[in-house]
């Protein structure tokens, strides 16, 4: 059984810091992200708009009042700026969390917490932390953490001619098919690590919109001066490795292991370290060709 | 403990019995998965070590397993391959208790099995993989890996102001950079660069 947070009414009382503060919650909306019934509210009306930038993708409005999980959202001063008068403070459900005078550490909070809220309890999806690409019917995955450079190899296999599907979540439905999580690509600054949002037609690429079966799971990190020479793994390595980047794995392990036993039964998977993300993405893209070619002989 | 007693579990342990409770089983083609839901691991079995696993069932002697491996594997096996795959599936806690190896072959490499079995036989030599699940935060990053915001470290502090930018340690006041709402004397104690009521003041 769920938890269900009330949405209305707006004003409750929330422990703020180590005071129990009131605050006049006057606007808010519920969404629905993969099945998930979100709450946002906040103190000022003028920021909703500005938060749905900091949704899921995929999302839609819903009219529910109770939803799973509440995020409050307490905007310091008068206006969004208000950076001199107080703390921003964000809430979810009725515990504190991120606290800040700058506005955009607690949206990034926000999104963040979110967007991981989603992945581990969306029902009939698993959400493996992965790059995710279409290529000829079928889907290449890419499974890593944060930092592991799963987005620069996902924009250069865009930018060769693969459809986008996602550079943070393979969004696996039961049956082991990659659905799309098309959000910007965060393309990291080479020096500084700083994200910068980026539309995929923006480097020429097109997002997905059929489930795809698996084709090619790619296990990799970036290593310096290194090309790409990987060995094949097993199905059931195959299975651990994207085990071992599954949101729910702990939650759900039942459905995780069949699901993710589901994705890997027709799929090649090879692991080892990779260079530079250009040549590597067209390395793949060549022994995906041959893997195909084979297939059909 | 009497000697009648000391016999019996030495008798025992050389009767491996595989732990059946709160696990999640699946079945590859020549594999076995395993969710171990007390610890929260997961395990891959090859097919030599699935097969030593699935027939320990503390009636089972090692003498038994050794002729079930060489019947369904179809080649020359000997203790040492049974040892060998019921030393891992005793460090992946996949047993009910521990097994008491002959002193003979405590010191015996998985690489020695694999050379006593030779190319023909590698098929025999048993392997377990194993991982810990990771919890649904796990996506963050670890201290002194590079990050841009706070929300992806671990620690819940991006340090920014040094370079390169990575996760700092934050360990409440004693940490190199301190998190929204600990104390701080200046603004470079803070992640976020800003100490309010510095020297005595709080992170923002």
């Amino acid at each position: 059984m769920r938890h269900i947070e009330p949405l209305l009414p707006y004003t409750r009382t929330i422990r703020a810091g180590t005071e129990t503060d009131v605050v006049d919650w006057v606007a808010g909306r519920s969404i629905l992200a993969f099945g998930v019934r979100i709450g946002i509210r906040t103190n000022q009306p003028e920021i909703l708009d500005r938060l749905s930038e900091y949704f899921p993708p995929l999302w839609k409005p819903t009219p529910v009042s109770h939803v799973e999980r509440l995020f409050s959202l307490k905007i310091a001063g008068a206006g969004l700026a208000g950076n001199r008068l107080g703390f921003h403070e964000l809430f979810e459900d009725l515990e504190p969390g991120t606290r800040s005078r700058s506005l955009n550490t607690v949206l990034e909070a926000f999104e963040s917490r979110v967007k991981m809220y989603v992945a581990e309890m969306a029902p009939r999806r698993v959400f493996v932390h992965a790059g995710a690409v279409g290529w000829r019917g079928q889907a290449i995955i890419i499974p890593g953490r944060s930092m592991s450079g799963k987005t620069s190899l996902v924009t250069e296999l865009v930018r060769a001619g693969a459809t986008y599907y996602s550079d943070e979540y393979a969004v696996l439905d039961l049956r082991g098919r990659v659905h799309p999580y098309p959000q910007p690509l965060a393309i990291r600054d080479q020096f500084s690590f700083k994200q910068r949002k980026c539309r995929v037609e923006e480097i020429g690429g097109v997002t997905g919109r059929k489930p795809l079966p698996v084709g090619l799971v790619v296990v990799s990190k970036y290593k310096s001066g290194v090309r790409w020479s990987p060995r094949q793994l097993s199905g059931g390595r195959g299975v651990l490795e994207l085990l071992a980047n599954t949101v729910p794995a702990r939650r759900n392990p039942d459905i995780v292991m069949t699901t993710l036993q589901e994705a890997v039964s027709e799929a090649k998977v090879v692991k080892g370290a990779r260079g530079e993300a250009a040549e590597t993405a067209a390395m793949i893209l060549k022994q995906f060709g041959e893997r195909e070619g084979q297939a059909k002989a | 403990m009497s000697v009648e007693n000391v016999v019996q579990a030495r008798e025992d342990s050389l009767l491996p019995d595989a732990k059946r409770e709160n696990l999640v089983i699946r079945e590859n083609p020549d594999e076995l998965l395993v969710y171990d839901l007390s610890n929260h691991k997961a395990h891959c079995l090859n097919k030599s070590a699935a097969l030593t696993w699935t027939h320990c069932d503390g009636k089972t002697t090692v003498g038994d397993l050794v002729a079930i491996l060489g019947r369904e594997l179809n080649v020359e096996v000997d203790e040492d391959v049974v040892w060998l795959a019921l030393r891992q599936l005793d460090k992946a806690r996949l047993l009910q208790g521990p097994v008491g190896r002959p002193e003979a072959i405590i010191n015996r490499s998985r690489r020695d099995v694999v050379r006593k079995l030779g190319l023909g036989g590698a098929l025999a030599v048993p392997a377990v993989m194993s991982i810990i699940a990771p919890k649904a935060s796990a996506a963050v990053s670890a201290n002194g890996t590079p990050c841009s915001t706070n929300t992806q470290c671990v620690s819940g502090c991006c340090d920014r102001q040094n370079a390169p930018i990575v996760c700092a340690t934050d360990s409440g006041t004693g940490g190199s950079r301190r998190k929204t709402g600990v104390a701080c004397s200046s603004n470079a104690n803070c992640c976020s660069n800003v100490c309010v009521g510095a020297p005595t003041g709080t992170c923002a």
